[in-house]
């Protein structure tokens, strides 16, 4: 379920990468294109506006295209450019002082659940990922929507594996509070 | 409240504990995979814990059927902003320093020019790599109308071009209502080939799409069942 690239993939990313620290701009735009449903999947959950999505993802890779000649092969590709993505975010998150820039849960729907069910649990869930702090939103996203395991959201996101534990607990807790009836107990239990 | 037999310090168990969101995802080594199995075997509040994880993971990682997907616009416009930094930095060592994103809070004409002209997603994987070839995004693409040019998908039953600001939460929304989906698109002038969900007439979808503001255009592709006069 970990989006790890194949081998394959992760020789081809590093071929591009190379060739567009020499300034190779087709180089750039094959990996453009290859990242882009990616990141443009993970931005879809902070805004439902594509202008946004792409100015983030286009900022994202003149960032990648001057610093190619920085990657150190100390990471992924993939890992590096979530990174660059992550901290584009963060910024324009921290810019915008709310943590989403347009709610995006309305865009998910479940065919065959409850209407009203699933309504309760994704206004549930958008006011809960609403209170959390840029970095913990990041984090629940990183790890239940786009799959990474605890090791890559650190190496992401550029701070220790115990830092990205304590912020999914604390975030999860921040969630856990909007929903009691989940963890099998009522309020007054809390 | 914990009935935890296991005899774990209070530190134990928050680091067992810390380890289920990626029991959920997935990614857990086999280490840790069995060790949160042997825990939840015992633990209560961890495996009330694992259904509120599991209720999170579920609402977030459902994909949405529309998703976004690159245009050649957009490869217009990272290959404008790459111009402008050229013309800063002739080298890819290069400064962002002079370049200010649109999200920062000014907009460039040009691309806010190039923006509303952009179709805004399309949905369930099945376009791609072929809507064009990297390297060829400076070349304008050629004029077509919407009846004619590309070949059309298979199941395809409607075209339409929708509103350039249009969200994916009300594309969506008309999408739903009109039992279609997005099988191919959008082309280079903005047309999304559609495709039924239900067993709702073409002519009925059709009529549900042109009674929203936001759908610009919609057309059958299907023959006439009276055929030409």
């Amino acid at each position: 379920m970990s989006p790890v690239p194949r081998p394959s993939t992760q020789h081809s990313d590093a071929r591009s990468l190379a060739a567009i620290a020499d300034g190779d701009r087709q180089a750039l735009e094959s990996l453009y294109l290859a990242y882009h449903r990616r990141l443009a999947r993970f931005l879809s959950r902070f805004t439902s506006q594509y202008e946004t999505v792409e100015e983030i993802i286009n900022d994202t890779f003149l960032t990648v295209w001057t610093g190619a000649r920085e990657f150190r092969h100390a990471s992924q590709v993939s890992t590096w450019i979530f990174g660059i993505a992550y901290r584009t975010t963060l910024k324009a998150l921290r810019r915008q002082k709310q943590h989403a820039l347009v709610d995006p849960l309305d865009a998910c729907g479940e065919p065959g659940s409850d209407p009203s069910e699933l309504a309760d649990v994704r206004d549930w869930l958008s006011q809960g990922l609403a209170r959390l702090s840029a970095e913990q939103r990041l984090t629940v996203e990183l790890a239940y929507h786009m799959g990474y395991s605890v090791e890559e959201i650190a190496e992401i996101t550029a701070v220790p594996v115990g830092t990205v534990k304590a912020r999914m607990f604390h975030a999860r807790e921040k969630l856990r509070r909007h929903l009691p009836e989940l963890r099998g107990y009522g309020p007054d239990e809390e | 409240m914990t009935q935890n037999p296991l005899p774990l310090t209070d530190e134990q168990h928050a680091e067992i504990a810390a380890l289920l969101p990626w029991y959920v995802n997935g990614t857990l080594d086999d280490s840790g995979r069995h060790r949160l199995d042997r825990h939840l075997d015992t633990c209560a509040s961890c495996r009330a814990d694992l259904q509120l994880d599991l209720q999170i993971h579920r609402r977030i990682s459902s994909n949405p059927s529309v998703e976004f997907i690159p245009t050649k616009a957009s490869l217009q416009r990272l290959n404008q902003s790459l111009d402008a930094l050229s013309q800063e930095a002739p080298e890819p060592s290069r400064t962002l320093s002079n370049l200010r994103p649109a999200w920062r809070g000014g907009r460039p004409a040009l691309f806010a020019a190039a923006a509303a002209l952009i179709p805004l997603a399309v949905g369930m994987g099945v376009l791609g790599s072929n809507l064009w070839k990297p390297g060829d995004s400076r070349s304008p693409a050629p004029y077509r109308t919407v009846t004619t040019g590309e070949p059309h998908p298979a199941d395809e039953v409607i075209r339409a071009v929708f509103a350039p600001s249009i969200t994916i939460s009300e594309m969506q929304s008309i999408l739903d209502e009109a039992g279609l989906r997005i099988v191919a698109g959008p082309s280079a002038a903005g047309v999304y080939s559609l495709a039924a969900t239900s067993e709702k007439p073409v002519d009925a979808s059709l009529a549900l799409l042109r009674a929203h503001v936001a759908v610009r255009f919609a057309e059958s592709t299907q023959p006439s069942p009276a055929g030409p006069p």
